[in-house]
Order: structure tokens, then sequence, then C-alpha cells
């Protein structure tokens, strides 16, 4: 029995790992071990080099926490309802930004990671992971599912009685709080977040110090009219209870270039274009991506797709930001997001193959390959009537 | 009979192309005259013609160059790419493959919505998720038999069953597929029309294949008439 087991491991016919499995008494299913593109780990700290290429599940209640109100692309959430399941690629970009945010030392201020790379190419879903494993960690989830929806097709705009010249994005705003009361529901009851100065909105509408952070959220929710100006004191509360130790912060916004993108669609009552500075929204999210605070990381994404169809020109970092941008986050990481590579390419395949999304016929690898680019989007797209 | 004939033409011709190129009649729109043959763009057909030696013969004929949409990719279907050309409208070929692509995407996507609903392996085996096959039984399904046509007899107009040739037949069952996707609400899209009666028409039900027993009904009906064909 031994001389075999040796004699089947020199000729590497069973790895170690799986003769383990073998032999004890927990049932291994027959098809895990078979699909060689998939992972059972869902863990994402668990997720090293040798899970690069695989998918992973996102388990249901943690999409529902993380995901239902935006985060994830609106043709990958299509396929994720058509798949019956939600998976994630495991690649170079977010695994990488796991590993930083991993051993970073707190106690320095915000590293900023920029990710960016063409058109379709994954940085939404890059960030996804992130999201993921900051949940799994107990992180406070700032979160901005697409700068976009704001700049260019925001529900409504209206001047902001605070502030001379400044536009609010009333609706917006609230959906947003809703969206960061739903992703931190588990963190804002701890007893020890909590206020640290007092607010006056009106007359009648104080929010007191010390008082709890989730009703801060639900004030801004309920009296839309000040939701802007709830996110901003907001985003200064975060920052303090950060910097005092009681939360650790993941701020991850999609499409962060389009803050600094003149051309937008929202407009004074004069019908006049307003500049995304002028827009009270953004101080807040200028505050959080600054550099003079601590224990948090900031993963930004910068996307051709948030500017104006005329100028998606080029995808690199210092055009988008363009130089307010580049010089606001300036020591930043830039993590460049690529296109599949061939084994990523492949397990992709195998997946839509598994998920019965593409019927097989040799040689369909190499013509898709071909014909996408490799590029993640182009991909979907080209598999889709096949 | 007629294969050979038609090579010995085009050997004729071929060596004489330059002198009688100005006195021959061109064939209509088409830029080519009618001696050229038609190419052969798949890969599989073209080793069939080098394993069983046709190919010597048609090294040096004339041939077309091949169209846009005749690629050697695996996953291309002379049938498909005729009803994207049935679709078209106004010579907007890239709407209308992009609404066929997407119209297949819809298929796939209600067909696997229904796999995963159904339980048991027998009764998952049995639902075909590929939008290809599907597209072909719900051709297949709709091509009527016979036709009416109109005869006039005595002064009287006659509807006359008529048996109809495949070709015809295909014609007939595309365009009331077509007709069948476009006859919907404003607010749905065409695709997901198309995708809908496509698939009821691979089940042998819905509405096109109702028009095709309606009309066979009436042949039916009109049989007196029949004799009016030929007398």
């Amino acid at each position: 029995m031994y001389a075999t087991t040796t004699k089947l491991l020199i000729k590497n016919v069973i790895k170690p790992k799986l003769l383990v499995q073998r032999f004890s008494s927990a049932p291994v299913l027959l098809s895990d071990k078979l699909q060689k593109f998939r992972t059972s780990e869902s863990n994402c700290a668990n997720h090293t080099v040798d899970h690069l290429g695989l998918f992973y599940k996102v388990p249901v209640e943690d999409r529902k926490h993380i995901f239902t109100l935006g985060g994830l692309p609106k043709s990958f959430d299509v396929q994720t309802k058509t798949f019956n399941e939600t998976c994630l690629m495991i690649r170079q970009p977010s695994l990488d930004i796991i590993n930083c945010m991993k051993n970073l030392d707190f106690s320095k201020p915000v590293v900023r990671f920029v990710l960016y790379g063409e058109m379709g190419s994954g940085k939404s879903l890059a960030l996804a992971h992130v999201l993921h494993y900051a949940y799994q960690n107990g992180f406070l989830m700032v979160h901005v599912p697409w700068v976009g929806l704001w700049m260019r097709r925001c529900k409504e705009y209206s001047n902001s009685e605070t502030k001379e010249g400044y536009v609010d994005l009333n609706l917006d705003a609230a959906a947003w709080l809703l969206n960061f009361k739903t992703q931190n529901s588990h963190l804002l009851t701890q007893p020890d977040i909590k206020t640290d100065v007092e607010y006056v909105w009106s007359k009648r509408e104080v929010t007191p110090a010390g008082s709890d952070l989730l009703s801060l959220v639900e004030h801004g929710i309920n009296r839309v009219k000040y939701a802007s100006e709830v996110i901003i004191a907001l985003a200064e509360e975060i920052k303090k209870l950060s910097n005092k130790g009681v939360v650790r912060t993941l701020v991850a916004v999609d499409g962060y270039n389009a803050f600094f993108y003149p051309n937008t669609r929202v407009y004074t009552e004069k019908k006049e274009v307003v500049h995304p500075q002028k827009v009270t929204l953004t101080e807040a999210f200028m505050k959080l991506t600054d550099f003079d605070w601590k224990n948090g990381v900031a993963v930004l994404t910068v996307d051709e797709i948030a500017i104006a169809e005329e100028d998606q020109t080029c995808h690199l970092p210092r055009y988008l930001l363009r130089k307010e941008g580049f010089e606001h986050i300036d020591p930043f990481v830039p993590v460049p997001v690529l296109n599949y590579t061939h084994k990523e390419l492949t397990s992709c395949m195998d997946y839509y193959r598994e998920r019965k999304w593409v019927k097989d016929y040799p040689g369909l690898d190499e013509e898709v390959e071909f014909i996408s680019n490799s590029n993640p989007y182009k991909l979907m797209k080209v598999c889709a009537p096949l | 009979m007629f294969g050979v004939v038609n090579t010995l033409k085009n050997q004729f011709f071929n060596s004489n192309l330059k002198i009688i190129s100005n006195v021959i009649q061109h064939n209509g729109m088409s830029q080519y005259p009618t001696y050229f043959i038609q190419p052969v763009y798949k890969k599989e057909s073209q080793e069939e013609l080098i394993k069983s030696g046709e190919l010597q013969k048609l090294t040096h004929l004339p041939t077309r160059a091949a169209l846009v949409d005749q690629t050697c990719s695996a996953s291309h279907d002379p049938l498909v790419s005729l009803f994207i050309n049935y679709c078209m409208r106004k010579g907007d070929k890239i709407l209308a493959r992009e609404l066929v692509e997407t119209c297949f995407e819809n298929i796939k996507r209600m067909q696997i919505e229904k796999y995963h609903k159904t339980t048991g392996e027998e009764n998952k085996a049995k639902i075909d998720l590929d939008p290809k096959s599907i597209f072909h039984k719900a051709i297949e399904n709709c091509k009527p038999v016979l036709m009416l046509t109109p005869i006039k007899r005595g002064g009287v107009r006659y509807q006359v069953p008529v048996p109809i040739k495949d070709k015809k037949a295909q014609f007939l069952s595309m365009n009331w597929l077509i007709d069948a996707g476009m006859d919907k609400d404003k607010k749905v899209r065409f695709h997901l029309q198309l995708a809908r009666e496509l698939i009821d028409a691979s089940n042998n039900t819905g509405r096109v294949v109702k028009k095709k027993h309606d009309l066979h009904r009436q042949c039916e009906a009109n049989r007196a008439y029949a004799h009016y064909r030929w007398s």
C-alpha cells in the first residue's frame, strides 16, 4: 500500500493534497476535483497566487449585504442572474491590493490605490473583490458604486441653501446614504461609534454630540433636503473615528475621475453647467481621499466611461484625473488592470461551458481569444450569441 | 450534366476572356459575369475538395470574392446569415446582426433559467440550450407545404392551393417569424419578442405555427379549385 502511494507521488499522478483528501473521511465532491477553474475558498483573505485565474463564489448573504444597491456592473449583474450564482475571478490587481491591505501599517496616513485600465478590463469587478475582502474583515465600507451616476445622469439638482454657488444632488445623496447604511448595518449598531460634534440643521432639528452614527445617516435619508450636508458631516466623523482607531475604513470609489471632469450634466437653476468641485457631494469624497487621516485605505478606479464620450481618448490616470485630481491624490499606488492572460481566458471559457453558456466546438477558445482580444467585456459579448 | 456544361462554358470563357468581355451581358446589378463560380469558404468543404481531387478542376476558374458574412469560423451558419439578411431593413446590416445576436442571447437566458428551475436530471436533459438548434427547429416547424395563389378563370379569381418548393417554404417561414417578432407592444424590444416566438415555434406551438396550420386549413377548404392549376 505504502509503496504504491509513494510511486504514485513520484510519478506526480496524485498531488499530496489530493491524497489527503482521498484517505480522509471527509467526503470530497467529484465535481470539485474535476473543475480546475473553480476554487471553493470563499474567504478572500486566503486567496493567494495559486488561486490566480480561478473563480470563487460570493455567498448569497454577502452579495445581498454589499451589492444590493449597486457595485456590480449591470451587464455582470444580468450574467449572475442567468448563471444562478455570483462568481468572481481572482485576478492579479485585486489580489495585489488585498495583499497590501493585509500588510499595511495603519498608523501611517492612508494609502491610495488607483485602478486603471482599458474599457471592459474588469476594474469594477476588481473593486468588488476588494470590497468583499473588506466586508469579511470588518472594514467600514465607504463605497460609491459609480460617480458617473451623479455627474452624468443625476436624478435631481437644486441650488444649495447653506453654501453660496454650490449645487446639491438630494435624491442621489439620499440613495447613497441608504447604500452606506445597508453595507455597514453590522458595524453601525456598535456602541462606540458615536458622533463627535453637534450638528444643527435647522431651528428644530439638531443632532447632538455623542449620538449614534446611524441616527445621523437616518436623518439624511428621512430629510432628503439635508442629505448632502449629512454626507459631509459623515465624512468628517468617519475620519475622526478612524483616527481614534474605533473602526478601520475602506474608501472605494468607482469612476473617481468624474469628480474632476468639468463637462458635467449638472446644472444650476440658470441652466449653467456646474463644475464637479461645485457639487456639495464632491467635498465629502475629497476629504475622504485626502492623506490627513490614518487607519484607512482608499481604492479608487479611474474610468473612461465616467466622462463624456468625445473625451474618451486615453485610459491613463494622468489624463483622466487631470492636473487637479492627480495633484489631489498625488502619492498614490497605480494598479493596472490588464486584459485576460491565456490562463484566465481558458478558465473563463471553462466556466462558461460549465454554466452551459456556450456550446463547445473545437477551436472555440482560440477563435474567441482572437476576436475579443482577450478583453473580458468583449469576450462576454462575443460569447453571448454562441 | 448541368455541372459539366457549366465547367465547359467556364473554360471556354476563361480562355477568350479578353475578347468576349466587351460583348458579354453583365448579370444585373452584380459586378460579376454569370460564369464566375461561387467561392468555397468553409475549411471542411475545402479539405473535402482537396481529398476528392475536385480542387484541380476549380483551380483556374474565375471565382467570386467571398461575401462579408462568409467566414470560415466554426460558429458560422449560412441559414443564420440568411435570416440576418431577411431581418435587415434599409440596408442596416449592423443593426440586423445585432438584433439577431441579442435574440440568441435572450433565447439562451430564457432556456438556462428554465434549466435551473426544473428538477431532475432527465427533465434537465430535455431542455435545449443551444440557440442555433432552436432556431433551426423553429424554421423547420414553420415551413408550410402548400400555399394559395390567385388564378383567374372565367373572370373570377380563385384562391388555388399549390405545392411549394423548399426554398419558398423556408422564405415564408422566416418571414412569418420576423413578422411575428415585429407584431408586439411598443415597449417590448424586437429581439425579445423574436426570441419568444422562436422558442414557441421550436416547441411546435405559438402564433407562427398556428398561422401555418391556418394556411393548410384554407388550402384544404379550397381543394375543389386545385384543378385550376393546370386547366
